[in-house]
């Protein structure tokens, strides 16, 4: 037996209920643990002392910054990690069932490139930070748009293929138009603001980004919940899906919209981050199956756990900041290798 | 004296006069020797610094701006040279000149005001030989302004004016020193330089962006300790971390920044915020604080030790920023202009 | 019971056109066998049949119906596909590909029910692959998982099954179990529409067999008339006799390799 259907068959012992259910207490576990860290010395009574002072009303206000440190900033960074971790992954999944390739990862159709012109955009004419992030969000969904337009437009044989040609182009367009706009770039000012946007962080992360994020993902989430078994039959390719009584090019339009809206919100408030997407549903693919009614909650689940591990880090290993894509590279780029190194046919 | 010595002596003469000014050498900031003519009446900076340095000393020989002044830095720039073209810059980061476009515009010298390390020395020689035009590299550090000053100025023949800008300088470093010596450590301000428009890109202590708050006796409350593999530069911080430093005084040149911080939730309970010591430095013509790291951060040194020590140092803000920029940008302030400058300066009433 | 006819079909790609002027009629209960050299165009017949690619001329008619004017659900649920074994690129199980046959059946935002479920066990259980449930369909060999599409295809429940030269890579045993299988469902009443290379199988198990080559109708009818040794020679092009066994079973029987 290869290592694959070794790891696979450890698992299935235990149906996939349990290991969803295993994973979502793992994270909920490493959720309430990394609350606790930080470089404000927060304790897990002043903690637990503040949530009952804010869910009930009793207590006196205390010294410090307490409620600020919890409810402004860790609480908010700690979500935020989980809601973007989730969102890659699961946009992720999306994308590597539809284009029918473990490859592929949400940037595929140029979503983060879009929205990092529009936050450089942004940046260079030194808009407020909600007008930063707007015009990522917008950047994204336009990139992908015309990604999709173009490929309607150029009519061929293999859809897919079209769609994903027309994404690289429009990438690699958005990316020199991303250069230029660096070029532009006061390089006292304005230039290290774009590198650092461009890098991924949730540093700045306050709970009006939660807020705003967290409904778009959610909107994004539900077509793909509702149409979790159809997502299966996209993975046999148009012939026969639609031999199998489904209207491919509809679903792929659907597919293809909420995994974008998913992937833009989160992006217009962390900036750029890689390797989530293209990592965390391959690894959860080797876990649970193919199969996307069970693939998508895992994958999300280890996209949020992973993210928020991660972002946990960046924010207590150095006295400065890490920017997360760098990290995320760094411990993804090694666990993708293995990956394509250990498992051969059938991902 | 026969015709045949007088035509010699006039063939001389006209040949002298034809040959090229008599050139002098200079030794620059690198420790390179460079012949330099000497009447220099075209200059090409290259880079912000230097365009500062050379239009505070000799306005009259720059070839242009490396970047075309915004709208709102014009009324700040002295008549004839606000009009100047744009021409590029030549080195740091984001080179855009075109050497074709620098040789048309003839200079007598390009130079640099910045680092002198290996790179801009081997940029440096490599220009100059590829375009026969002399090349200085001057050394930008805050310390050595004077220096620079003199040093550009004896270059360009205007030493008098050098003496004058320098002798500003220095006493303004010596009345800072005499000062800072008797303000222990512990009672200086700790100060945090808010970048970027949400405030969360700093510069380390000790790095180029943040020397004058350093020079000026606060304490950067970016300080990674003395751990060496850390790069002294710009880097990014979580609000949890400024929340933690907890500084005393904080300093920004961003609008939207400066515009949010009172009423930010994370960020009213700092300390600086609740007792109103944020301060929006003012950009134009040059940043008081950085953009560019050249000479226009004296008014900005000025200014911060007023900030940190009202007490011991008597600063009529207007005043001086009128003298400062007479002095050195050679221009008159209005009243209106000199208002919308400063507006913040001194903190949100 | 579903009807599937096709008149004056012409078939292609848009600038490629591949076939013209068939015709062709199955009903249930036949064996509608479509035999012919190799790229005679046998798939792309298929796959417009089955409205998977726009037809170039003619008209095709599912019970009566214009083919173009029904959704792709009314006539995935009257007509089922097996194509040529592939491979996937992910490894679902082979309970899991069986039960893909079963969506037509479900609402949009469903996902498959208990009786889904027993259809699908019925299905592989009626191919003889019920061992081979939860293995995973890349890891099977070429010939089961040919048996797996079939198997697919009766989840289905349709009333017509187009399969795709079902036997081409399968191995004796295993052509002899499909063309058994076909012959079963023909008789419960399916109507079954299939492609092969082999005059034999089509003498095994046809009702009606229809020559294709260069695009057109060579000869269609029931076996005894299109399966002559003049047709079957002048279509391949090679010398072969028909043979008749002695329970009146006819083989073909390639002339050059019997001495």
């Amino acid at each position: 037996m290869g290592k694959r259907t070794a790891l696979r068959s450890t698992f299935s012992v235990a149906p996939p209920a349990l290991t969803i259910s295993g994973l979502s207490v793992a994270v909920i576990l490493l959720t309430l643990f990394t609350i606790t860290v930080g470089p404000y010395p927060l304790s897990v009574g002043q903690i637990l002392e503040a949530l009952w002072r804010s869910a009930t009303g009793l207590g006196d206000a205390p010294a410090g910054q307490i409620d600020t440190v919890l409810f402004q900033v860790r609480i908010p960074r700690v979500t935020a990690a989980l809601l973007v971790g989730a969102a890659l992954a699961a946009a992720g999944t999306v994308y590597q069932g539809l284009f029918r390739n473990p490859l592929v990862s949400p940037d595929i159709l140029g979503v983060s490139t879009g929205a990092g012109l529009g936050a450089a955009t942004g940046i260079l004419l030194s808009l407020p930070v909600i007008a930063i992030q707007g015009l990522a969000f917008a950047g994204g969904l336009i990139t992908v748009a015309l990604v999709y337009s173009v490929a309607t437009a150029v009519r061929g044989h293999e859809p897919t293929l079209v769609l994903v040609l027309a994404g690289v182009v429009l990438g690699a367009l958005a990316g020199a138009c991303i250069s230029l706009v660096k070029i532009l770039a006061d390089p006292y000012d304005q230039l290290p603001a774009i590198t650092f946007w461009l890098l991924g962080s949730l540093a700045g992360v306050n709970p009006k980004d939660v807020w705003s994020a967290l409904p778009l993902v959610g909107l994004g989430l539900v077509p793909l919940v509702l149409l979790r078994w159809r997502m299966n039959l996209m993975a046999l390719g148009d012939e026969e899906a639609s031999a199998l009584g489904v209207d491919p090019r509809r679903l792929r339009i659907l597919f293809v919209a909420a995994a974008t809206l998913i992937t833009a919100s989160v992006v217009a408030i962390s900036g750029v981050i890689g390797w989530v997407g293209l990592v965390m549903p391959h690894i959860a693919r080797l876990i649970v199956g193919p199969n996307f009614d069970r693939l998508l909650p895992t994958a999300m689940l280890l996209g949020a756990g992973y993210l928020l591990i991660v972002d946990t880090l960046a924010r207590t290993m150095a006295t400065t900041e890490t920017p997360l894509g760098i990290l995320t590279a760094f411990l993804g780029a090694p666990v993708f290798l293995w990956l394509l190194a250990s498992g051969r046919r059938g991902w | 004296m026969g015709p045949i010595r007088f035509a010699a002596g006039f063939l001389a003469l006209t040949v002298l006069a034809a040959a090229p000014a008599i050139a002098a050498t200079v030794t620059d900031s690198a420790g390179r020797t460079v012949t330099v003519p000497d009447t220099i009446s075209r200059v090409y900076a290259a880079g912000p610094p230097a365009s500062v340095l050379l239009y505070v000393l000799a306005p009259d020989r720059l070839t242009g701006w490396p970047r075309a002044p915004h709208a709102y830095e014009r009324p700040y720039l002295a008549a004839p040279y606000r009009d100047l073209p744009e021409t590029g810059r030549l080195t740091g980061r984001g080179d855009t000149a075109n050497l074709e476009v620098v040789l048309r515009n003839k200079p007598d010298l390009i130079f640099d005001f910045g680092s002198v390390r290996d790179t801009y020395i081997s940029l440096a020689e490599r220009v100059q030989k590829q375009t026969g035009i002399p090349y200085l590299l001057i050394d930008g550090r805050f310390e050595n302004t004077p220096e620079a000053l003199r040093l550009m100025g004896g270059v360009l023949g205007v030493d008098k004016r050098a003496e004058t800008l320098a002798s500003y300088v220095e006493d303004l470093f010596a009345e800072l020193d005499r000062t800072l010596a008797k303000v222990p450590e512990d009672q200086r301000p700790r100060v945090y330089l808010a970048r970027g428009p949400d405030g969360l890109e700093t510069g380390l202590k000790g790095s180029i962006n943040t020397e004058i708050i350093e020079r000026a006796g606060g304490r950067n409350v970016a300080d990674p300790g003395p751990d060496a593999a850390v790069r002294r530069g710009i880097t990014q911080v979580s609000i949890e971390q400024v929340i933690v430093a907890n500084p005393d005084t904080i300093i920004t040149w961003d609008r939207n920044f400066y515009g949010q911080v009172w009423t930010n939730p994370v960020w009213r309970g700092i300390e600086a915020v609740k007792r109103k010591r944020v301060y929006l430095a003012p950009t134009a013509p040059f940043g008081w604080i950085d953009r560019p790291p050249s000479v226009n951060r004296i008014i900005g040194l000025k200014w911060l030790a007023g900030l940190f020590y009202p007490d011991r140092f008597s600063f009529d803000l207007p005043a001086e920023t009128r003298k400062f920029y007479k002095l050195f940008y050679h221009v008159d302030l209005s009243d209106e202009e000199l208002d919308r400058l400063i507006e913040w300066a001194s903190g949100r009433p | 019971m579903t009807t599937l006819a096709a008149e004056n079909l012409g078939f292609g790609y848009v600038r490629f056109p591949v076939g013209h002027s068939v015709d062709l009629r199955v009903e249930p209960g036949e064996v509608y066998c479509l035999l012919g050299p190799n790229g005679c165009g046998k798939t792309t017949l298929f796959k417009t049949l089955l409205g998977l690619i726009p037809r170039q001329d003619g008209r095709i008619e599912l019970d009566g119906e214009d083919i173009g004017d029904l959704n792709r659900k009314t006539i995935a649920q009257r007509v089922a596909y097996v194509p040529q074994a592939h491979t996937a690129v992910f490894p679902y199980t082979v309970r899991d590909m069986v039960l893909m046959g079963r969506t037509v059946h479900r609402g949009v935002f469903s996902a498959p029910g208990a009786q889904d479920h027993e259809r699908t066990a019925a299905a592989l259980e009626q191919m003889g692959i019920g061992a081979l449930a939860d293995r995973d369909y890349t890891r099977i060999s070429g010939g089961q998982r040919q048996l797996a599409l079939i198997a697919r295809a009766l989840a289905q429940d349709a009333q017509l099954v187009v399969m795709d030269e079902p036997t081409a890579s399968l191995d004796f045993g295993n052509q002899v179990l499909v063309l058994k299988q076909v012959r079963k469902l023909a008789a419960s009443g399916l109507g079954i529409v299939l492609s092969t290379h082999n005059p034999d199988h089509a003498l095994a198990c046809a009702t009606r067999v229809h020559l294709l080559a260069d695009g057109t109708t060579q000869a269609a009818g029931p076996p005894g008339d299109v399966l002559t040794p003049e047709i079957l020679s002048r279509t391949y092009g090679v010398p072969v006799a028909v043979e008749q066994l002695r329970d009146g079973h006819r083989v073909c029987v390639p002339v050059d390799l019997l001495d």
